[in-house]
């Protein structure tokens, strides 16, 4: 039993409406508040980390227990997989919250846009840890509508238009939810995902099961971006502020999107064969399709926006494959080593998309273009920014020592393992391109023209910019330890065990 | 044919291994943090690091009693991290070993490290690289770390960092040198995923991810699939055609240092390492991938040296000849025959040593003349005896002159496909084309270099050029040194060199022709001592003098007529003019039809995204609609 869980949603609801209030009398108080409520977070959910391992926790809202072992009431669930995605949200979140104090120095009613951002992350850690469906569609909502706001929050036609778009698209997303909830509601007569499952597995009509879960695949599909419901994601994501790009690309759509697909469709559902077929071959068109995309940009951050739909790509890919082979009931083990890749490629793509993010504002903050075509030559002049954006384009093409190699290799080995040669051909054609491209971003931004170190316009970001920067890339190297057995085994192991074993979760909520 | 002679458990060895490739990671990460302006004394930091290196590769090579030690395969954990259950789970992938083969190249690498980083302590003032020496060292400690480790991972995690040093060191401060650098870290890069795929076929295939114990037989798909990408990264990293491509424009924009130190030494080491460790110990080869190694090593050969001999920019030229070597040790290791081993070996030895001593000479050019254009140079030799010198000896080796030590090499390769010829499958009876295309490949270097010595240092010198001076000793020496080198290993190749060197690695084999190098060395010398002799006792001395002329007419100091026209005659015959033309269109460069691909394909993707919101709404519910019919 952890005390913590409902202090992960509780202290940034309560963050974002003191911000509000004070804020109006204090312009600092938004920015301090936000960065040390991020920070005792990080902090909470690290020590999580550190205790939950297999000992998964239940908190129950109001101290509702479960009536003859079916549950009742309001659960919040810390397991293996929820802690190390809150470690996602929460670490990135300490790191932008840091970085947007000088950024967002530009930008008008900082006070709104602290109080947005404690909303998102509330609203994140509130899908993450809820145990029940219909909860996890209201943390949703709570946090999509923040981040349409944040998406707009330049206010300029660009960012306007892209809010729009990503808000009518949300919405549609919105409501495929929804409707699958209601769906399931009427069937199940319970919204408790642990709950479902037992009902479910007593038996169930199948065109009614396959119609809700496409619903819901498609409603997160579109909050995770695969193809074909990414269209949403590159003008969203490249408008935004960018630390707020870093945390949508970096973390937004994995804890509403990849995460949730991921738990509903291991602990919620039975793993079907012809479900992890759509998943895998969705995961593949959205690593083969964004990469090809992202190549031709010449803008940074839509560059970045579509390799986060191929490199979620690479993550589907992996689960759904492990998922192929839970279905078919054979090698359990390699079953788990996919997972691992999945997860594992989650966990660093926070890292070196947060970062790459990063490193896209600072050269914005700095030249006043996004336009790889304007810059060039800023190795000199942004050292750290060079550094870092160097390790983070490494990570993400899969180049050793970094940790995005590790979890492109535990990916492409298990797929060979599992039988699938042309997906591991394809992940590896794809991390071909996506060295290309970053190569590209590294070429034209930093290489290319003489470096100019007196430049009086172009110069290092202010300090906190450069301290996350450099934590994230720092990160980016120690990742790659995940990699090694002994330390796998600790971090990735539980949340491959609650996944694979679904008794495991759901003997926890409903007591039995 | 799993012959790891001497695996060692002892703890020395193991202690040393670990040192060798702590020890210039550590010193590299440690250069980080000292300031640029320190130029001076990170040079000299990093040469003590690569000297000390150098003696610990020496001690390691000289060793041999501690070699025998090892019982047989016996092969263990060489890490010891005292934390518990964490290090003793990955002391399972961390697995290093040594044996004969990796024990020569530990040491030549060893050697070419020391020498190169000599001479960058002067030449890099001018050429400067950002921390230049950090990389050079992580190269070194990364180099070393891939040909000791005998897990494969632990192999490919060394192998690919050894890309990123590669791309760190090269400036990139205009747009080619940008352009050579990002060609030249994808596809190195992309052979480094490929490689992933051969790696989970063969832990796939074997279960066991020891190069030590595998040996998979390649007639059936999976193992010859394998072995391809394997075989893969292993051309990229040598440069071999058609994974040649980022070679001769790397070698243009890099600085001297960089060029000699990664694709003429240690990157042309390692690849030929990972080509032995496939050929000899992890794969059985079948008949028809015989067939392709030995079709890619004339197509290297020949295209390669082609491609040089028009070439006018010097540093270009020696970049394509560069590739064109590595198919000379491609035919050795295709043979398979142990003559054909130690020949591949013997020669990928011989490269490094003349091919970074032409590069430093290059540098050292370049850097008192600022020209990188052979048209605009020439006259050197009176100025830069020296160099003019090394470079000579140099060149007579690379174009297979006898005494020096590239001729022992390549006789050693002409007998091994004679050999090979004796055998019964198709690929064997082809044996007269593979030795005609080398010898040819040959000839035609020698006309290349011709062009590059005679335009560079002979002919006259040009005003412009009337104040150039020697460089200073630090440069020369080390180019001495490689001179030095190259005649000893020609003039001592039979009777020491090969016998000591090559013979433990390969086996032992005998020579169907006779041939004794010093013998023949004296031979040469003999009769130049001769020819001498006779100048001096017969009155030669009273010839006319007369000014230079061509075509019947004094030569006017305008009038130049540089050296590379008298080659562009074989750019008009007939297929040389079809080939160069479709070169000239990037026909033959992997790297480029891909990107115009890929490119295409980009298009067509971003096409689809017009922007406009109803389409994308659109496309949800079509695929909403596609998923359900499909599913229901």
């Amino acid at each position: 039993m952890n005390p913590l869980i409902p202090l992960f949603v509780m202290i940034p609801l309560a963050g974002a409406f003191l911000i509000m209030i004070t804020g109006r009398f204090a312009v600092w108080f938004g920015r301090y508040l936000t960065t040390l409520i991020l920070t005792v977070l990080a902090a909470f959910s690290i020590f999580s980390l550190a205790v939950t391992g297999e000992n998964t926790a239940v908190y129950k809202v109001g101290g509702w227990e479960p009536l003859n072992g079916i549950p009742i009431g309001i659960h919040m669930v810390m397991d293996g997989f929820s802690v190390i995605v809150l470690c996602i949200i929460n670490i990135v979140g300490v790191l932008a919250a840091l970085y947007s104090i000088p950024y967002i120095k530009r930008y008008t009613s900082e006070n709104y846009y602290y109080s947005l951002f404690c909303l998102m992350i509330g609203g994140m850690n509130g899908v993450v840890l809820s145990g029940d469906i219909f909860n996890i569609f209201v943390f949703l909502e709570v946090s999509a509508i923040s981040s349409y706001a944040l998406v707009a929050f330049g206010v300029e036609k660009n960012e306007l238009e892209a809010s729009f778009k990503y808000q009518v698209l949300g919405a549609l997303a919105s409501f495929l939810i929804l409707l699958g909830i209601a769906l399931i509601y009427w069937k199940t007569k319970t919204l408790n995902i642990a709950d479902i499952r037992e009902v479910f597995s007593t038996g169930y009509d199948r065109t009614y099961y396959l119609f809700v879960q496409i619903l819901l695949l498609g409603g997160f599909g579109l909050k995770a971006a695969m193809i074909p419901f990414h269209a949403w994601l590159p003008d969203a994501h490249s408008s935004a502020p960018s630390p707020i790009s870093a945390m949508l690309s970096g973390v937004f759509i994995k804890a509403v999107g990849i995460y949730v697909i991921i738990r509903l469709f291991f602990n919620m559902f039975i793993v079907t064969e012809n479900i992890s077929i759509l998943i895998t071959v969705m995961g593949t068109l959205s690593m083969a399709v964004g990469v090809f995309l992202a190549i031709g940009q010449w803008d940074i951050k839509r560059l970045l926006a579509y390799h986060s739909i191929s490199q979620m790509g690479y993550v589907i890919l992996s689960t759904g494959i492990g998922m192929i082979l839970i279905a078919r009931g054979k090698s359990p083990e390699i079953a788990a080593l996919a997972i691992a890749g999945g997860l594992f490629h989650l966990v660093n793509h926070a890292a070196f998309k947060g970062l790459l993010f990063f490193n896209a504002g600072a050269i914005e903050y700095s030249t006043g273009t996004r336009d790889l075509q304007e810059m060039g030559g800023l190795a000199g002049s942004m050292p750290a920014t060079h550094a870092t954006s160097f390790i983070a384009s490494m990570s993400i093409s899969g180049i050793p020592p970094f940790n995005g190699f590790f979890s492109k290799l535990i990916i492409i080995i298990a797929a060979i393992m599992a039988g699938f040669y042309l997906l591991a051909a394809l992940a590896v054609v794809v991390s071909i391109i996506t060295l290309a491209s970053f190569l590209k971003f590294q070429r034209y931004a930093f290489y290319n023209k003489p470096e100019n170190k007196d430049d009086k316009k172009n110069k290092e970001v202010p300090l906190p910019m450069v301290f996350s920067m450099v934590i994230m890339g720092i990160l980016c190297i120690l990742l790659s330890l995940l990699a090694f057995p002994g330390i796998r085994e600790t971090i990735l192991e539980p949340a491959i065990n609650i996944l694979t074993d679904p008794l495991k979760y759901s003997s926890l909520i409903t007591g039995s | 044919m799993n012959e790891f002679t001497g695996i060692v458990s002892g703890f020395s060895v193991c202690c040393m291994l670990q040192l060798l490739i702590g020890i210039p990671v550590a010193a590299g990460l440690l250069l980080f943090l000292v300031p640029e302006k320190y130029l001076n004394a990170k040079g000299i930091a990093a040469l003590l690091v690569n000297l000390a290196v150098f003696c610990l590769a020496l001690r390691l090579f000289f060793s041999s009693g501690l070699m025998s030690a090892g019982d047989g395969n016996a092969i263990s954990g060489c890490i010891r991290i005292s934390a518990g259950a964490v290090a003793s789970d990955a002391s399972r992938y961390i697995i290093f070993g040594i044996d004969n083969l990796s024990r020569l190249i530990v040491a030549a690498a060893g050697f070419f490290a020391f020498i190169i980083s000599l001479y960058s302590l002067v030449y890099n003032k001018i050429n400067k690289v950002r921390n230049f020496n950090s990389w050079f060292l992580i190269t070194v400690g990364c180099s070393f770390g891939a040909l000791l480790s005998d897990n494969l991972l632990l192999f490919l995690t060394f192998w690919g960092i050894l890309g990123i040093t590669l791309y760190m060191l090269i400036p990139g401060r205009n747009e080619e040198s940008s352009a050579a650098a990002k060609k030249t870290l994808i596809l190195i890069g992309a052979s480094d995923s490929i490689m992933i795929i051969g790696i989970a076929l063969l832990w796939w295939l074997t279960g066991s991810l020891s190069m030590n114990s595998i040996s998979v037989p390649t007639d059936n798909t999976p193992g010859a699939l394998a072995f391809l990408t394997l075989l893969a990264g292993s051309f990229t990293k040598a440069g071999a055609f058609p994974f040649h491509t980022w070679v001769p424009d790397y070698t243009k924009d890099a600085p001297a240092s960089s060029s000699s130190l990664l694709p003429a030494s240690l990157d042309k080491l390692l690849g030929i390492y990972l080509l032995a460790r496939l050929t000899r110990d992890m794969f059985i080869l079948s008949q028809w991938l015989t067939f392709l190694l030995l079709l890619t090593g004339v197509i290297t050969i020949t295209g390669a040296v082609m491609m040089a001999l028009i070439q006018h920019n010097y540093k270009k030229l020696l970049g394509y000849h560069a590739v064109s070597q590595v198919g000379y040790m491609i035919l050795g290791f295709g043979l398979g025959s142990p003559i054909g081993i130690a020949a591949g070996l013997f020669h990928m030895i011989n490269h490094a040593i003349y091919k970074s001593g032409l590069f430093l000479a290059a540098g050292s050019i370049e850097k008192q003349t600022g020209k990188e254009d052979i048209d605009d140079l020439g006259g050197l030799s009176g100025a830069m005896p020296v160099t003019f010198a090394a470079t000579l000896v140099f060149s007579m080796s690379i174009s297979g002159v006898p005494p020096f030590n590239g001729f022992a090499s390549k006789w050693m390769i002409y007998q091994g496909i004679i050999d090979f010829g004796n055998g019964p499958g198709f690929v064997n009876q082809l044996w007269i084309v593979w030795l005609g295309l080398a010898v040819l490949g040959s000839a035609l270097t020698l006309a290349s270099f011709i062009k590059l010595t005679g335009g560079i240092f002979l002919s006259r010198r040009k005003q412009e050029f009337s104040g150039i001076r020697e460089v200073p000793a630090l440069m020369w020496i080390p180019m001495a040194v490689l001179a030095l080198l190259c005649i000893t290993f020609g003039v001592l190749a039979t009777n020491l060199i090969v016998p000591k060197l090559f013979t433990p690695v390969s086996g032992d084999f005998v020579f169907t022709g006779f041939w004794d190098s010093t013998f023949v060395s004296i031979l040469v010398l003999i009769s130049i001592l001769l020819g001498i002799v006779i100048y001096l006792v017969s009155g030669l001395k009273r010839f006319r003098r007369e000014d230079s002329f061509i075509g019947g007419e004094r030569i006017q100091d305008q009038a130049a007529y540089p050296t590379p026209e008298y080659y562009k005659t074989i750019s008009e015959m007939d297929f040389p003019a079809w080939m160069y033309d479709k070169a000239g269109k990037k026909w033959f460069d992997i790297y480029d039809l891909s990107r115009r691909f890929v490119l295409w394909l980009s298009r067509q993707f971003s096409l689809a995204h017009d922007g406009v919101l109803s389409g994308y709404a659109l496309w949800v519910f079509a695929g909403l609609i596609i998923l359900l019919l499909v599913m229901i």
